[in-house]
């Protein structure tokens, strides 16, 4: 179960809204207790995926890493990876997948005509195989 | 001790450290150190076989150690080693190699590529496989609709929301006289359909437009592009370099055509070629200017040509060459083209983002003039003909061109066309009245432009043309 608060929630809908209709990706951070998780604050980064960016994301290692650090210094985890799929559904695609990691919740958010649309998290297994669908609430 | 920092997610599993002291002299050994310290990390960082799991980068002092000694990095005291995982993704699917197999009746039907090494089995399942976005199922997208079908590619989607008229099939081999009246999609999906029911056909009955062409296109692999106007033109490219798929260009105009392959990895794209938009009316359409019937076949050939050749990855693509085509002399020249890295939409710092009305960008309405707002100066052919009835004075000019007169003409008319109009001038005295026609109004609105920039102080347009003519006062004149 993955909770996000009212504030990096609307951050990350104008963030896909605002990179439509290219993908946008970013990070959350929040806290964890047990098996839930509560996000309670996002941060753009760069996609720089130098594919067709409408359907193609990918992070700079150095951006994870300095919001790693960042969420660090504020205390948090960084808990999840949120990116957008506009025009189409918010599943997880075969590329997702394949470039994901069992760290971290996927949040995705379909974008449709430039507005938001719908989300669902996924949680990717160690050998990026398989995801499981994560309970997620906004 | 080189240091090792711990990724806020892994915290859990390090005793809730964000930074652990380890021993060891290269990467791998301050790596093995850790997770033999903290078993729980184990499994993150490693597969079972014990290797790096492939989502782990390791940085030491925020270099990677891809490019450094890998494992072998050597780390001393003061050494910070950092984890990072590589993340990516999209709602693209990546190609992988094709599930699908050929019928018995497909491997029949496509025999005579699957004999030839360079398509054979796989590049067959990959003509299967593609999706192509035809738009316009008009002289371009004829041949171009025939043609791929036969070919075997598996889904093609077809634009179009006009009708099938007789002017059109001097050229539009797709549609038979049989045809006329029908949508264009449906005449052009039943003989794709009879050539090839192997192939899926989707039909999207719309003009392109900025609401509607990323989601249209977004389903493809590829766009070819038979469209016959400057907006949807440079609709079709801005939305292809948006969403990185190539966009298989053609046109046309009389006996001369071009071809190219736009918007292809790192290619120059349609507004490389043409930055801006012609002049509204300065370059005649096909209705307006004519073409050679057997030219679309010509140029649409070649499109169809590329995009087989880009599906099956042969050969040399038409990209950053344009192949102009000249019939009359039956001649073949090409122009090198090179992606502007200052174009708007494909360059280095596009500030083209997003969809733009094209309409606006080209200086053309949306729609053509509502009927019941005339210009200035405009009037109808019925009252042309009530004024030729009565006797008042008034000259009626044809501006057309002399082969067009020979088609039909109005009796009462003097034959001056648009071109010869400023040498030929003082042939005419500017305090009499005058009327112009064209074949439809676009040329004499022009030349009544020019007359009376040049002094003339009565001059009118007659709307529509002869073809309103036919219409409203004279059905015996042929329409054309």
């Amino acid at each position: 179960m993955i909770r996000i608060e009212p504030e990096p929630w609307a951050r990350m809908v104008a963030h896909a809204r605002a990179t439509y209709p290219n993908e946008c990706c970013g990070a959350m951070f929040g806290v964890r207790n047990g098996e839930g998780k509560t996000v309670t604050a996002a941060l753009e980064l760069e996609n720089v995926s130098p594919g067709p960016q409408a359907s193609r994301y990918e992070l700079r290692p150095e951006d994870l890493l300095r919001a790693d650090r960042e969420a660090s210094a504020r205390g948090l985890d960084l808990i999840g990876i949120y990116h957008s799929h506009p025009d189409c559904d918010a599943y997880f695609s075969e590329t997702d997948l394949k470039h994901s990691c069992p760290w971290y919740s996927f949040v995705v958010l379909s974008v449709k005509r430039g507005e938001f649309d719908h989300a669902s998290s996924f949680l990717p297994n160690f050998d990026q195989t398989a995801a499981d669908r994560e309970e997620l609430s906004y | 001790m080189p240091k090792i920092l711990i990724p806020t997610p892994l915290r859990q599993f390090a005793g809730q450290q964000n930074a652990v002291e380890v021993g060891g002299a290269t990467v791998g050994e301050a790596l093995g150190a850790l997770t033999t310290q903290y078993g729980d990390l184990r499994r993150h960082l490693y597969t079972e076989e014990g290797k790096l799991r492939s989502f782990v980068n390791v940085y030491v002092n925020d270099e990677d150690i891809r490019y450094l000694g890998k494992d072998a990095t050597p780390v001393q005291e003061g050494d910070v080693i950092s984890i990072v995982p590589s993340i990516a993704g999209g709602s693209a699917v990546e190609t992988s190699a094709p599930p699908v197999a050929l019928s018995k009746e497909e491997v029949l039907r496509y025999s005579r590529h699957l004999i030839m090494p360079e398509v054979g089995m796989e590049g067959q399942l990959k003509l299967k496989q593609a999706k192509v976005l035809l738009v316009g199922t008009g002289g371009l997208g004829a041949p171009l609709g025939l043609y791929l079908a036969a070919a075997g590619i598996g889904k093609i989607g077809l634009v179009d929301f006009d009708v099938v008229d007789f002017t059109n099939l001097q050229r539009q081999v797709i549609h038979g006289t049989k045809d006329v009246g029908r949508k264009k999609l449906d005449s052009a999906a039943d003989r794709m359909h009879d050539i090839n029911p192997f192939v899926e056909i989707v039909k999207h009955e719309v003009a392109l437009t900025s609401d509607n062409a990323l989601e249209i296109i977004r389903d493809y692999d590829m766009v070819v592009d038979g469209t016959d106007n400057f907006p949807t033109r440079y609709l079709v490219n801005d939305a292809c370099v948006l969403l990185g798929k190539p966009n298989v260009y053609g046109s046309i105009f009389r006996f001369e055509g071009q071809a190219t392959v736009f918007a292809y990895e790192g290619g120059p794209c349609y507004r490389c070629l043409y930055p801006e938009p012609p002049p509204p009316g300065l370059v005649p359409s096909c209705a307006e200017g004519g073409v050679l019937g057997i030219l679309p076949g010509v140029i649409g050939l070649i499109q169809a040509t590329e995009a087989v050749k880009l599906i099956l990855g042969q050969g040399e693509p038409l990209v950053g060459r344009l192949l102009l085509y000249d019939a009359l002399a039956m001649r073949f020249r090409e122009l090198k083209l090179r992606r502007n890295p200052e174009c708007p939409v494909c360059g280095d710092h596009p500030t083209i983002t997003q969809l733009i009305d094209y309409h606006q960008f080209c200086g053309v309405p949306a729609q053509p003039a509502a009927e019941t707002a005339p210009q200035d100066g405009d009037i109808d052919p019925t009252e042309v003909k009530a004024r030729l009835d009565r006797g008042d004075p008034f000259v009626l000019i044809d501006v057309r061109e002399p082969h067009e007169h020979q088609i039909c003409h109005i009796p009462a008319a003097r034959l001056i066309p648009l071109g010869d109009l400023p040498r030929r001038v003082h042939e005419l005295n500017s305090a009499d009245e005058f009327v112009l026609h064209c074949k439809s109004g676009m040329r004499s609105a022009k030349a009544a432009d020019f007359l009376r920039q040049a002094g003339f102080r009565k001059v009118r347009n007659m709307k529509g043309g002869i073809l309103a003519w036919s219409d409203k006062v004279d059905p015996s004149v042929p329409k054309y």
